[in-house]
């Protein structure tokens, strides 16, 4: 039997992306991990730490990994030439940088945590570069997640309980929207919960705003596809 | 959705190759056939810009690479060149991506940066020498597009995962598809000329020196350009791969996972723990913290003057 993960690639992504060089996956996949931290956090940021598992931290100086991880968390995309110059306009733009070697356990040898903090909230994102610019992130805020940005998403932070679900998938619905996928993890039953939620169309801001008002939504985040 | 090359013979026969890929991919990805399209014209924009400002060369970050796309022009505008223009084009173009690839310039990854000069090499050097109408290279570009995603279903495209031949062997494989296309090729000769390609490329090492894309990568997109063609070639003339392509991928996946770690992207291996490699890499690291002591000494620099201004 073959051996198959039947991971669905696009056509796209298989010829692309466009981006700086020298790796997709060090430089391509590392900014948009970047990316991911900054687009969450929704402002501007004003300490950005990357802690790299090992294999990662031994190579990533040489695919400019630094500059496109920084890139990616100012908000530059894996395309913009002024990726070679991200930690100079960081510093710029007022932006503490920090990059640590840390062990993160048996994932992906490309994988890395950033902590993105902003003027009013913090994020933490845990994420591996997987080849191609293809990422996966799998923890934000604690919370297990299977993150790729590939599609519009809505991410719920909320307090668990009965009923949740379905009232968000309703708001979706009656948008007329199509549910790609949905991923639920919590940290304890009845406590704090997080929902991620793959739409195959983008989101209305009222629809965003009504699931904001939900009873119990702590915060919600609606991101689009990371280019 | 497209499970296997075989399903894909079936599915294509008598068929358009590109139109299969396309409607395939409207329907697992919801992106339209005419979006792909316009989104490839412009890569092929990107990767004909590219190829232009890598054929004047320059220094790669490492230093170890950056001007051979520049001096294999050189003697080919000059009538040094032996090998037959297509040839050396495929050549030329693939060391002017990965010439650019190597400073931090835009490039489109196909699939990957460090495989990313052979696709480019095979179907706009073949354009050119061939006349070929610029539609049709898109088209040849969904063909390698396609091709790849069919092969990332089984296997993960990147040389942590399986080595050298993950990258430049599916990038020679997705490039040999798209020739026999653009030449005229059936659906099954593209495939064919995928598998010859593919095969003849497993068990390719990825060992970096210094961990860089640079040595081999560049040299080794130029050369793997022109095994693609030969693949094309072959599969055109009606030769067939006896190992069929779903297997040889099968076979990719599995000698990838047999390839010990240092093999694999790791720079602990190979070409990368040779004498001359070793010594490479710790110039290498010797540059790097001095240029951290430097951007260290500059910040603290600054805070001082900052201070020195408010106080």
């Amino acid at each position: 039997m073959p051996i198959r993960h039947d991971r669905k690639v696009s056509i796209l992504d298989v010829m692309g992306p466009v981006m700086v060089g020298p790796s997709s996956s060090h430089t391509a996949g590392t900014a948009r991990l970047g990316r991911v931290a900054r687009e969450i956090l929704d402002e501007d940021p004003v300490e950005v730490r990357f802690f790299l598992h090992p294999p990662l931290a031994a190579t990533y100086r040489g695919h400019g990994s630094d500059f496109a991880l920084v890139g990616g968390s100012i908000g530059l995309n894996v395309d913009d030439p002024r990726i070679p110059e991200a930690i100079r306009i960081a510093e710029q733009m007022g932006v503490t940088i920090e990059f640590t070697e840390e062990d993160l356990g048996e994932v992906h040898p490309n994988t890395v945590r950033v902590e993105i903090h902003g003027p009013s909230r913090e994020v933490e994102v845990v994420g591996s570069s997987i080849g191609g610019g293809v990422i996966e992130v799998f923890k934000i805020d604690g919370f297990q997640t299977r993150f790729k940005g590939d599609s519009p998403t809505l991410l719920l932070f909320y307090r668990d309980r009965p009923g949740m679900i379905a009232e968000v998938a309703n708001i979706i619905a009656e948008e007329g929207i199509n549910i790609a996928s949905l991923y639920c993890s919590r940290k304890q039953r009845g406590k704090d919960a997080f929902m991620q939620v793959d739409v195959d169309s983008p989101l209305s801001r009222a629809a965003l705003s009504r699931i904001r008002s939900l009873e119990d939504v702590t915060d919600a985040r609606y991101l689009d596809r990371i280019p | 959705m497209i499970e296997s090359f075989k399903h894909l013979e079936e599915a294509a026969r008598d068929r358009d190759l590109a139109d299969v890929f396309l409607e395939s991919d409207e329907q697992e990805h919801a992106v339209p056939a005419d979006m792909i399209l316009e989104a490839l014209r412009k890569r092929r924009g990107v990767m004909r810009d590219c190829v232009e400002r890598g054929k004047s060369g320059g220094e790669s970050m490492g230093k170890l690479v950056g001007n051979e796309a520049r001096l294999l022009n050189e003697a080919f505008l000059s009538g040094k060149t032996f090998l037959d223009p297509l040839t050396v084009k495929a050549e030329i173009y693939a060391l002017s991506v990965m010439g650019e690839n190597s400073r931090m310039g835009v490039i489109v990854a196909a699939p990957t940066a460090g495989a990313g000069g052979i696709v480019p090499g095979m179907l706009l050097a073949l354009e050119e020498e061939r006349h070929i109408d610029p539609e049709k290279t898109v088209r040849g570009m969904v063909v390698a597009g396609g091709v790849g995603s069919v092969i990332a279903l089984s296997a993960n495209i990147s040389g942590a995962a399986g080595g050298c031949q993950n990258e430049v062997g599916v990038a020679a494989a997705m490039g040999a598809a798209g020739v026999a296309y653009m030449m005229g090729g059936t659906p099954h000769e593209s495939i064919q000329a995928a598998a010859i390609a593919l095969k003849n490329t497993l068990g390719l090492v990825c060992d970096p020196v210094g961990g860089l894309v640079e040595v081999p990568c560049v040299k080794r997109n130029a050369l793997f350009a022109v095994h693609g063609l030969t693949a094309a070639q072959l599969a055109l003339a009606g030769v067939d791969s006896i190992i069929p392509m779903d297997e040889i991928v099968e076979a990719m996946v599995r000698i990838g996972r047999s390839l010990p770690r240092g093999l694999r992207e790791t720079a602990e291996g190979g070409l990368a723990t040779t004498d001359t490699g070793t010594a490479i890499a710790l110039r290498l690291k010797e540059e790097a913290n001095q240029r951290r002591a430097e951007r260290a000494e500059e910040r603290e620099r600054v805070a001082l003057e900052r201070k020195s201004h408010a106080t």
